[in-house]
């Protein structure tokens, strides 16, 4: 049994999902050069949703995706829209403020209408574990959260190169006036990308929810969790965000295998503020 | 002349009645104006970084934890004098601020914002985990047991006080003059020969050691410190609910809004779970149509300020 490669496995795994939580933010600034402080608490939203659809028609989880992934792209599109899209030229300042005002509304609203308890959303995957050539075990939870995290960020990468929606969101990205001019409204372009934003976020909420349990204040963790990601792997960019999640998640459990697991986030943050210092930028960030 | 009249006027008789409070009113009064001081203090300190220095700072409650935990641990621990313990719990946060300066001042705009935060996170960690300061569990700070209500509150009322006319001061003193002109063209002020860096570090430095001071005096009525509460994000949304709804980049702006903050608080203290949902609305709303806060607004109408920090 080589267990001692299991912390970097598993680190691996856990990477995967970390990339989920991180590649909205990303997308996000990577358009709008703005940073989405409710991030976090739209991807708990998304966990409690399926909460909500999971009690309401018995039914697995993964299978809420077909209800909480519209649900949550009309919010995202409406916060954009009615909120977001009022202060974009005002700058930075009343961006974060705004996101961090709806970061507070949704927090607390979530915790008057779900109560502090702590939830999960149950599966028979939680439990089980695959034996690798009996080498070392792997959570099927976490090989599940890694293979979707692939797989969304697949579909992303797909639909930025290939789909009209994807150059007009690359266009507006690369050069606002130019795409003015040959058409594109950026506004809709803004609330349509934050849309999907928000969906990969609701995927990831529901990830943690299997994997995790959750409470109506989880969104600040997994919002350093995202910023996490993306700052390492570089803001805005798609196979930098992915190394992000692998670098942070490996991290996170190889420092809780050494120092202790009471230290397990610290050992991420102390990574995350030697990039910021080294490389602001990130990794493979532009520019 | 007759405005410079008023205002002093105005002043010191604000002043007059704030300094005889404990006198004339109830406990509860002096209480209320004793979390409107500090409040006050901290909203200043941060409207310092924000609104003139252009450091959006998420990470305050790093000085707010640091401060409180030096009076904790130096007034429990070592026997040291209570008020000495608060004031080096600010020297402490000054320390704290030049180490991380390093890092911090590397990263800019988002990335400053998010750099502090995450370095406020991590000591909360380390603290959460640190036998010393028993873990999670927290500390009650015993020697502050014994100190009366009237004492707290002029120990208050004098850092806010101070720290609203050292903002003053220095608003109008070079290093103002200095910072308004990187506001509005950091470029064309860097050409005439500001140096950009030693202004935000200044402020920096006396933002942190000021609110490492107010935090100490915070807990001394508090009492009780705890890593998660002391070190909580929450904090940062406090100060940037009233500096948002008192007018960012004014000097009366931070205390106007603990006045509306401590008094919202008050009364919505009886609807559990709805009062920051509200503070979160509020905020919203004030950024879409008072972009410039109460105190701005006002300044923009009537075109008088109480403590104007252009030179006549």
């Amino acid at each position: 049994m080589l267990t001692s490669l299991e912390p970097l496995i598993n680190g691996l795994l856990l990477g995967g999902l970390y990339a989920v939580i991180g590649i909205g933010l990303s997308l996000v600034f990577g358009i709008m050069r703005q940073v989405n402080l409710a991030h976090g608490e739209l991807m708990i939203l998304a966990s409690y949703l399926s909460l909500v659809f999971l009690q309401l028609f018995a039914i697995h989880p993964m299978m809420t995706f077909l209800f909480v992934i519209p649900v949550i792209f009309i919010l995202g599109y409406l916060i954009q829209t009615f909120l977001f899209n009022r202060v974009l030229e005002k700058g930075m300042e009343s961006y974060l403020m705004i996101s961090f005002g709806l970061s507070i509304i949704l927090q607390n609203l979530m915790l008057l209408i779900f109560t502090p308890d702590a939830r999960t959303l149950q599966t028979s995957l939680a439990i089980k574990s695959l034996n690798v050539l009996d080498l070392f075990n792997v959570p099927v939870i976490l090989l599940v959260d890694f293979l979707t995290g692939i797989i969304v960020l697949g579909l992303l990468h797909f639909i930025m190169k290939k789909t009209y929606l994807g150059w007009a969101i690359r266009a507006a990205t690369d050069d606002l006036t130019a795409a003015r001019l040959v058409g594109i409204n950026p506004r809709k372009v803004y609330a349509l990308a934050m849309g999907i934003a928000v969906i990969t976020a609701a995927i990831s909420g529901v990830l943690v929810g299997m994997t995790f349990t959750f409470y109506p204040h989880s969104g600040t963790q997994y919002l350093i969790i995202a910023f996490g990601v993306v700052i390492i792997g570089g803001l805005g960019s798609l196979p930098g965000t992915f190394l992000g999640g692998l670098i942070l998640g490996v991290s996170q459990l190889l420092g809780g295998r050494i120092i202790g697991p009471g230290l397990q986030l610290l050992s991420g943050y102390i990574i995350l503020l030697i990039v910021l210092t080294i490389k602001p930028q990130g990794i493979l960030g532009r520019r | 002349m007759s405005s410079n009249r008023i205002r002093i006027l105005l002043v010191v008789l604000f002043l007059i009645a704030l300094g005889t409070l404990p006198f004339w009113a109830s406990r509860y009064m002096v209480v209320i104006f004793l979390l409107m001081c500090l409040h006050t203090a901290l909203a200043s300190m941060w409207n310092l970084l924000a609104g003139y220095s252009g450091l959006i700072s998420l990470g305050q409650q790093m000085f707010i934890g640091i401060g409180g935990y030096s009076l904790a641990v130096l007034s429990m621990y070592h026997g040291i004098p209570i008020f000495l313990s608060v004031l080096l719990g600010g020297v402490i946060s000054l320390f704290l601020a030049v180490i991380i300066s390093v890092p911090v001042f590397r990263m800019k705009g988002v990335y400053f914002a998010i750099g502090t935060w995450i370095i406020a996170e991590a000591l909360g960690i380390c603290f959460s985990n640190w036998g010393y300061v028993r873990y999670g569990m927290g500390l009650f700070i015993q020697p502050a047991y014994k100190l009366p209500i009237s004492t707290i509150y002029y120990a208050a009322l004098v850092i806010c006080v101070g720290s609203v006319f050292i903002t003053y001061l220095l608003l109008r003193s070079n290093l103002g003059l200095a910072l308004m002109a990187i506001r509005d063209d950091d470029v064309a002020s860097e050409a005439i020969g500001v140096n950009i860096f030693r202004c935000k570090f200044t402020c920096f430095l006396l933002s942190a050691f000021i609110t490492g001071v107010t935090a100490g005096v915070l807990y001394l009525n508090t009492i009780f410190i705890q890593p998660f509460e002391a070190f909580g994000i929450g904090w940062t949304v406090k100060l940037l609910f009233i500096v948002i709804i008192g007018g960012l980049g004014t000097v009366v702006g931070p205390i106007v809004g603990s006045a509306v903050f401590v008094m919202l608080q008050q009364y919505l203290s009886e609807y559990v779970g709805f009062n920051l949902i509200l503070l979160g609305i509020i905020t919203i709303l004030v950024i879409f149509f008072t972009p410039k806060g109460i105190v701005g607004t006002f300044q923009e109408k009537l075109g008088f300020e109480i403590l104007p920090i252009r030179r006549q």
